[in-house]
């Protein structure tokens, strides 16, 4: 009762007309960026911490929330129009959307996409606020051993799991951004490393400029390089845009599935709205009883995949505000935007701040509104924002990142700082490098440096309690055995065992 | 460029750059001075870093060879080289030279104007629609430098460069 009272009290505080106005423009501006390919989310999340760092710490947690929010549900607009996702959370949306647009039922498509990314929210919402208070709690009982492997692990299974072609990239993408992190001043002995001779690196490389470089110029990069999708045009007269109740009520259970599906990923620290949307799509398509329909215009697989990808916004806030581990990349930068408003998240944020997990719960529920009222409303208007070319788009978009980055110092180091990430990100894109390990290992490095050697000084060297210690030991379980799944021999051994026990059971 | 010959110059690329993070960690000051513990050196996570990177890039370099079907994967081939040069000249130019050299405004005018004019120039187009692209060039890029100038400067108090 008090959690909703809590939450009550934090949606009555948001309904101010300043708050009101902030959530409105940034849900819209969300959208926009996320329907428009070539700009991801993150990238708006990125460039709107370098937008907000003046107004005050709840308004700009509100702005970067919507933007998220409104980003994630935005990609779909694309997917179904262009069959080029928006951002890649949408990717499992064009499966299903795009057939359906080229049927002439776009309209609808976007419709029930609106209410399918509605309630994966709310769902995540509700998942929210049950789960981050108790993970807190435990999370206090977590001492260096743990956060060593806690790290380790975000770096693993994200890297494990957002890798395209095989592993091996995810966990280099993930190493190299634990060494970006080790540059500057270490936490501990403030010893200065590998700074090269530059004052400028003794505070380390900002998660800012770097964010920005990876995923705004070399989006920029990205767009100009490849080819523009072709607008799905076709158009029928009975075409609607609200979906049915009937169609809602007969994949219910989809939805439910799908937004549990879509927090727990987004718990799972650094695999984004796309593992949730393909997560939540191929359950939808073992589950189904019209499976044959998926990926030729299947409303269940278009619901499954909308409501995935945006319960996992909610769920990647979960270990973001109580672990200071993010969920995804977006969260990642959330978090540095939390840290630049004077918000620490983490174990003590129940303890500093125990109202703010109730208040990120409102402002999501605000977002989820306004998300719809936008969906509802402005349906054949996005149509319109798809036909802005790049030429009109792309350098405004660079300027901001530009002196979006300078702003937060008035560094002109950083605008180089961003240039240089911006190429490497697009190079490790072509070459089929995961961004999110890259991100994640930039956040945690930190954390994993002190957490190793305090826990070492804490032992006086011995390895024992990182093995021994019950939190410990599951860590070092899970990591072990995501790793050995990975390796060939390993998989077709146990394979065979399995085999042989049925064949001996049968 | 194949994938296969891709991953093998990046696993190189990678090896030395985890060779020279474990020597760099190896030979960082390990601050006996301060009598700090000498499993808390500055040193220790860099050079297991350093190693695991040189591991990961040995595997990538077997995975290049034994994996045909990625292997055989071409990169940088589904887009156009003129784009991405003239994008990358534009955007760095503006970055690294007039962002600093030209006051703000001017850099940011001149880059927006040249950008969408080079993107938007109608090939072989009659000259009213060559006028109304330059027209949209120069109302963008005016607009551009002068709201994001404004935003900056008077509402963020950022001392623009």
């Amino acid at each position: 009762m008090s959690a909703l009272g809590d939450l009550g009290a934090a949606l009555w505080s948001l309904m101010t007309p300043t708050m009101l106005f902030h959530a409105a423009w940034s849900t819209l501006l969300g959208i926009v960026i996320g329907s428009l390919p070539g700009l991801t989310a993150t990238m708006g999340v990125a460039l709107m911490t370098t937008l907000t760092y003046s107004l005050d710490s709840t308004s700009a947690i509100l702005v970067l929330i919507c933007m998220y929010v409104g980003a994630i549900y935005g990609g779909s607009r694309s997917a179904i129009l262009l069959n080029i996702p928006g951002t890649p959370a949408s990717a499992a949306t064009s499966l299903d959307g795009y057939p359906l647009a080229q049927q002439g039922r776009a309209g609808y498509a976007m419709g029930l996409a609106t209410a399918g990314s509605m309630l994966g929210t709310l769902v995540g919402i509700v998942l929210l606020v049950v789960i981050a208070p108790p993970l807190a709690e435990a999370a206090l009982n977590f001492g260096s051993f743990e956060f060593f492997w806690l790290a380790v692990f975000g770096i693993v299974i994200s890297g494990q799991l957002t890798a395209d072609t095989t592993p091996v990239k995810g966990y280099i993408a993930g190493i190299l951004g634990l060494m970006v992190a080790m540059v500057g001043s270490e936490g501990i002995h403030a010893q200065v490393r590998f700074t090269m001779g530059l004052p400028e690196l003794n505070a380390g490389i900002g998660l800012i400029p770097a964010m920005v470089g990876a995923f705004g110029f070399a989006e920029v990069l990205n767009a100009m390089w490849g080819k523009a999708g072709v607008l799905a045009t076709a158009k029928d007269k009975s075409d609607r845009i609200l979906p049915r109740l009937a169609d809602l009520w007969r994949y219910r259970v989809t939805v439910i599935r799908s937004g549990i599906i879509g927090t727990l990923v987004g718990i799972i620290p650094g695999v984004g709205e796309d593992i949730g949307a393909w997560a939540s799509y191929v359950a939808a398509r073992r589950g189904s009883k019209e499976a044959d329909k998926f990926g030729k215009g299947s409303y269940e697989g278009l619901t499954a995949a909308e409501t995935g990808n945006s319960a996992v916004v909610p769920g990647s806030l979960i270990p973001a505000i109580t672990l200071a581990v993010p969920g995804s990349a977006s969260s990642a930068v959330l978090i540095a935007a939390l840290f630049i408003h004077g918000i620490r998240p983490g174990p003590l944020i129940m303890i500093e701040q125990p109202q703010f997990i109730s208040s990120v719960a409102a402002m999501l529920i605000l977002a989820t509104l306004l998300m719809g009222l936008y969906g509802m409303c402005l349906t054949r208007a996005f149509v319109q924002v798809l036909r802005v070319p790049y030429a009109y788009l792309m350098p405004v978009v660079f300027v901001l990142c530009v002196i979006g980055t300078y702003a937060l110092s008035q560094r002109m180091f950083d605008i180089w700082v961003m240039v240089f990430f911006g190429v490497v990100g697009f190079l490790l894109r072509q070459m089929k490098y995961p961004m999110a390990p890259l991100v994640l290992g930039i956040i945690l490095g930190d954390l994993l440096d002190k957490s190793l050697r305090r826990g070492l000084t804490l032992s006086d060297g011995d390895l024992a309690p990182f093995f021994l210690r019950p939190m410990s030991a599951a860590f070092v379980i899970l990591i072990a055995l995501s790793v050995l799944a990975n390796i060939g021999w390993v998989r077709r051994r146990i394979a065979a065992l399995l085999s042989r026990g049925r064949t001996r059971d049968a | 460029m194949q994938m296969s010959l891709a991953d093998r110059i990046t696993a190189v690329a990678l090896a030395a750059l985890g060779l020279s993070m474990t020597v760099g960690g190896w030979r960082m000051d390990r601050l006996e001075i301060r009598q700090i513990h000498p499993a808390s050196i500055p040193g220790l996570v860099p050079m297991m870093l350093g190693a695991l990177m040189v591991f990961c890039a040995a595997l990538l370099w077997r995975d290049a060879t034994r994996n045909q079907e990625t292997a055989a994967a071409s990169i940088l081939t589904n887009g156009s080289w003129a784009r991405l040069g003239l994008t990358a000249f534009a955007c760095l130019f503006y970055a690294l030279v007039l962002v600093g050299w030209l006051p703000y405004m001017w850099a940011t005018a001149l880059f927006v104007f040249a950008f969408a004019t080079i993107f938007a120039w109608p090939e072989g187009g009659g000259r009213p629609r060559q006028i109304r692209a330059l027209a949209a060039a120069a109302l963008l890029a005016l607009a551009t430098a002068a709201g994001s100038a404004y935003l900056f400067s008077e509402i963020f108090l950022v001392r623009l460069p």
